[in-house]
């Protein structure tokens, strides 16, 4: 397998405040690959980095061949990284509809925008019913999937989730879950961020625990439910 | 009190055509806001000097009136542009953004004005775009520059209207005010944006100018009392708000125009500022603003 998504040494943050302290990670085609750990140590902060929110003080990444590391995030969008952010960030006075669309902003998302829009309605058939409503006005639940669903309308070759299941009730989060789980199953290559090493455990082709600001530990989901030491140390578990 | 309904026609005819011009003054203004969170100060300044572009155009060069407003938008257009590669855009990632641009384009604003000053000197001089004659009916007499300024604006209006609901560039616009970082995770390039949005408010900045100009004369600073009424415009709707503005630019436009008629022209900024000060004590956030309060 190659890797579509490869990082080395990657170390970043905000000012003198240094988030990342190298950070080396391969993301497989076709994978799906959490971060799991606890608040504050990174996570989130990784994924911006990938997207070029946040830019890099050392280290490279490559995706699909190219490399990303001084890239500006519409360049990395347009590379194929599609990032859900934590906490939605919908454009709050636009329509259901008009935010999925701006999902596919970019000119090669834009010609698939019928097909997709199609396929995001039978996936998430909420946003269907509720796709002229303006997005400030939805519920949590309805929010996350207008975000995932934006997120899947760019297309790309990765789609990096952020804590999908922040915030939600129980049963919202085992709801959107499966539309992950549905996700990989068509082999989509997922980067996931998620602070419950449980949820994602059996699934994920690959885990790696940031703690500090770097990888404290990097393997298969299932070998990490057979450390309960780890589990104990940085889960909590 | 008993207003004849010729005495309400012109009223409402002048009233409109104020609030018209102020309503293209004040998109400009708000566009910039509301995609930047940026005041841009030099906005009166850009109005007096798209309003002598005009004028030199068409006086000194003997330029038709069409070439004079295109050079106007041109010339505005590109020191808009300049301002926000010049200013803008290094100031762009300090935490005091908001602040250090407001002081910047206030010394912008002046160095324009003392530049048209050199240029064109400091006595008065009539816009060349002016029409003349009237529309009259009965006793109502409405001038035709009244008129082309209001059939400008509401051109203008459809126009942008347009433009930011069904064009690429308009999309990119309402997504980077509304969320910037999730514009940019939809591949939306905000320095491209914010420099169109700029170098846009600096063309309509130089429209507004040529109208208050075609009304009041050219002079360096005219720019000055039309972009305060501007603010307070985009104050009163919520910064940032297009359709909000262009609203309460009319409203205001026509509560002016009444004043004037029962007050008197002298009182009609002062309750004008009263009526800012009540709207913002009750939604301090703007008639149209959202509904967030961002205390320094």
């Amino acid at each position: 397998m190659t890797a579509l998504l490869s990082l080395s040494g990657i170390v970043c943050g905000y000012g003198a405040n240094q988030v990342l302290r190298g950070i080396s990670l391969e993301v497989a085609e076709g994978s799906l690959t959490a971060i799991i750990g606890p608040n504050g140590h990174g996570k989130t902060t990784l994924l911006r980095t990938i997207s070029g929110l946040v830019p890099l003080t050392e280290g490279t990444m490559h995706f699909a061949g190219q490399s990303i590391g001084r890239k500006r995030p519409d360049e990395i969008v347009a590379a194929g990284v599609v990032h859900v952010p934590q906490g939605d960030l919908l454009f709050p006075e636009m329509t259901v509809l008009d935010n999925l669309q701006m999902g596919a902003y970019l000119p090669e998302a834009a010609k698939q925008m019928r097909i997709r829009l199609e396929e995001v309605f039978t996936l998430l058939p909420k946003l269907r019913e509720r796709r002229n409503q303006i997005a400030s006005t939805l519920s949590g639940g309805e929010r996350r999937m207008v975000g995932i669903g934006r997120g899947l309308m760019a297309g790309g070759k990765l789609l990096m989730l952020d804590e999908p299941s922040l915030g939600l009730a129980p049963i919202l989060i085992d709801q959107i879950y499966e539309v992950v789980w549905q996700l990989t199953r068509t082999g989509r290559t997922i980067l996931l961020v998620e602070e419950n090493a449980v949820r994602v455990a059996d699934r994920a082709t690959q885990i790696a625990l940031l703690d500090n600001g770097t990888f404290a530990w990097t393997g298969a989901g299932a070998e990490l439910m057979a450390r309960p030491k780890i589990l104990e140390t940085y889960l909590g578990a | 009190m008993d207003v004849p309904v010729d005495v309400w026609v012109q009223i409402i005819a002048s009233g409109l055509t104020l609030g018209a011009m102020y309503a293209v003054a004040a998109i400009g203004l708000a566009l910039v806001y509301g995609s930047l969170n940026m005041l841009n100060m030099a906005h009166g300044a850009l109005m007096a000097l798209g309003g002598y572009i005009c004028f030199y155009t068409m006086t000194r060069l003997g330029m038709p009136a069409l070439v004079g407003v295109a050079a106007a938008m041109v010339v505005c257009g590109a020191v808009g542009l300049a301002i926000y590669l010049a200013a803008a855009q290094p100031m762009l990632r300090s935490a005091n953004f908001e602040t250090q641009i407001f002081i910047a384009t206030i010394g912008i604003g002046a160095i324009l004005e003392n530049v048209i000053l050199r240029a064109f000197g400091p006595q008065p001089q009539p816009q060349s775009l002016n029409l003349t004659g009237a529309l009259v009916i009965g006793n109502v007499h409405i001038p035709n520059q009244n008129l082309l300024i209001l059939a400008v604006a509401l051109g203008l209006m459809v126009v942008l209207s347009l433009l930011l609901r069904h064009t690429r560039l308009g999309r990119a616009i309402r997504a980077t005010a509304q969320n910037r970082e999730a514009a940019q995770l939809m591949g939306v390039r905000v320095s491209l944006v914010y420099a169109q949005v700029l170098a846009l408010s600096g063309a309509l900045a130089a429209i507004s100018g040529i109208m208050v100009s075609s009304l009041s004369g050219l002079l360096p600073n005219m720019g000055g009392d039309p972009m305060l009424k501007a603010f307070i415009i985009c104050v009163v709707a919520g910064l940032g708000n297009v359709y909000g503005t262009v609203a309460t630019a009319i409203v205001l436009g026509l509560l002016e125009a009444w004043i004037q008629y029962v007050l008197g022209v002298r009182y009609s900024f002062a309750l004008l500022l009263l009526l800012v000060i009540v709207v913002l004590i009750w939604r301090p956030y703007g008639l149209f603003g959202r509904k967030q309060v961002v205390r320094l």
